[in-house]
């Protein structure tokens, strides 16, 4: 199921240009809402979710200013040492929109802790999406979506993967990651 | 207790669509319709809105509230 040039949407084309300057620099995945979308799920969204493994204050500097280089702008700020101290480093998402546009954003996180590290070294192309992107995985975006969200859109998003990748999904990873979500996310033993 | 505020028909359209999804290849030129035209009403409206003589100011309230939500 290969996808023409003309079937990609203006977040597919969004995402492309972003990832092909952020993956010179950093092992990134894009998780959440655009992870069904991509997989034809009907509902909008504002931004697009991707996690970047850490990386130092002066490799994100060269990312930042190849990103401001290739038409992308921060929203928080232009100057790169405080996207970094105040945001990234401090757990809070920094979003990129291209200059002069208000969507779509690219919302971006630091892996914050084990569960994080393990999505991007999980991490996949899933064909059916057309898109040569890292994704995390189909039982990851399941497991997160039933066990952490929860909300009615993030349960209709797992239901909608359940059914495109039937017969296909690990039930074994999603509770294996189910247990880490608690353990991590909720503190349970 | 957890309200569910979606009925079940809700419920069957999704089914419905994946459905779909897994049998048409020609489900990604009605996706991209659907997509395309959020963003560009959205695009739309904040053009329209920063011209106006607060709308600059409002949406940099929005988007610091989208930060604020988002660090909590």
């Amino acid at each position: 199921m290969k996808r023409e040039v003309t079937d990609k949407t203006i977040l597919d084309k969004f995402l492309e240009d972003f990832i092909r300057i952020a993956d010179k620099y950093v092992k990134y995945i894009v998780v959440s809402g655009f992870v069904s979308i991509a997989h034809g799920r009907s509902r909008g969204t504002e931004d697009i979710d991707m996690i970047f493994e850490r990386i130092s204050k002066e490799k994100f500097k060269e990312l930042h200013f190849a990103l401001i280089k290739g038409g992308f702008e921060c929203i928080q700020s232009d100057n790169p040492e405080i996207i970094y101290d105040d945001y990234l480093n401090s757990g809070t998402a920094i979003r990129y929109t291209k200059k002069g546009e208000f969507l779509p954003e690219a919302e971006v996180k630091f892996a914050k802790d084990s569960l994080d590290e393990y999505q991007i070294k999980t991490r996949m192309k899933l064909p059916l999406t057309g898109l040569d992107v890292y994704f995390s995985s189909i039982e990851m975006n399941i497991a997160f979506k039933e066990e952490l969200l929860k909300s009615d859109k993030d349960m209709e998003d797992a239901k909608h993967l359940r059914l495109i990748y039937r017969g296909k999904i690990n039930e074994q990873e999603i509770e294996k990651i189910k247990k880490q979500i608690r353990k991590l996310r909720f503190n349970e033993d | 207790m957890k309200i569910n505020m979606r009925d079940k028909s809700h419920d069957e359209q999704i089914e419905r669509w994946a459905d779909y999804v897994r049998n048409n290849p020609d489900w990604k030129k009605k996706h991209k319709k659907f997509i395309d035209g959020q963003i560009i009403m959205a695009n739309r409206f904040y053009k329209k809105l920063a011209e106006t003589a607060e709308g600059k100011a409002i949406i940099q309230e929005l988007r610091a509230a989208k930060i604020r939500k988002n660090s909590v």
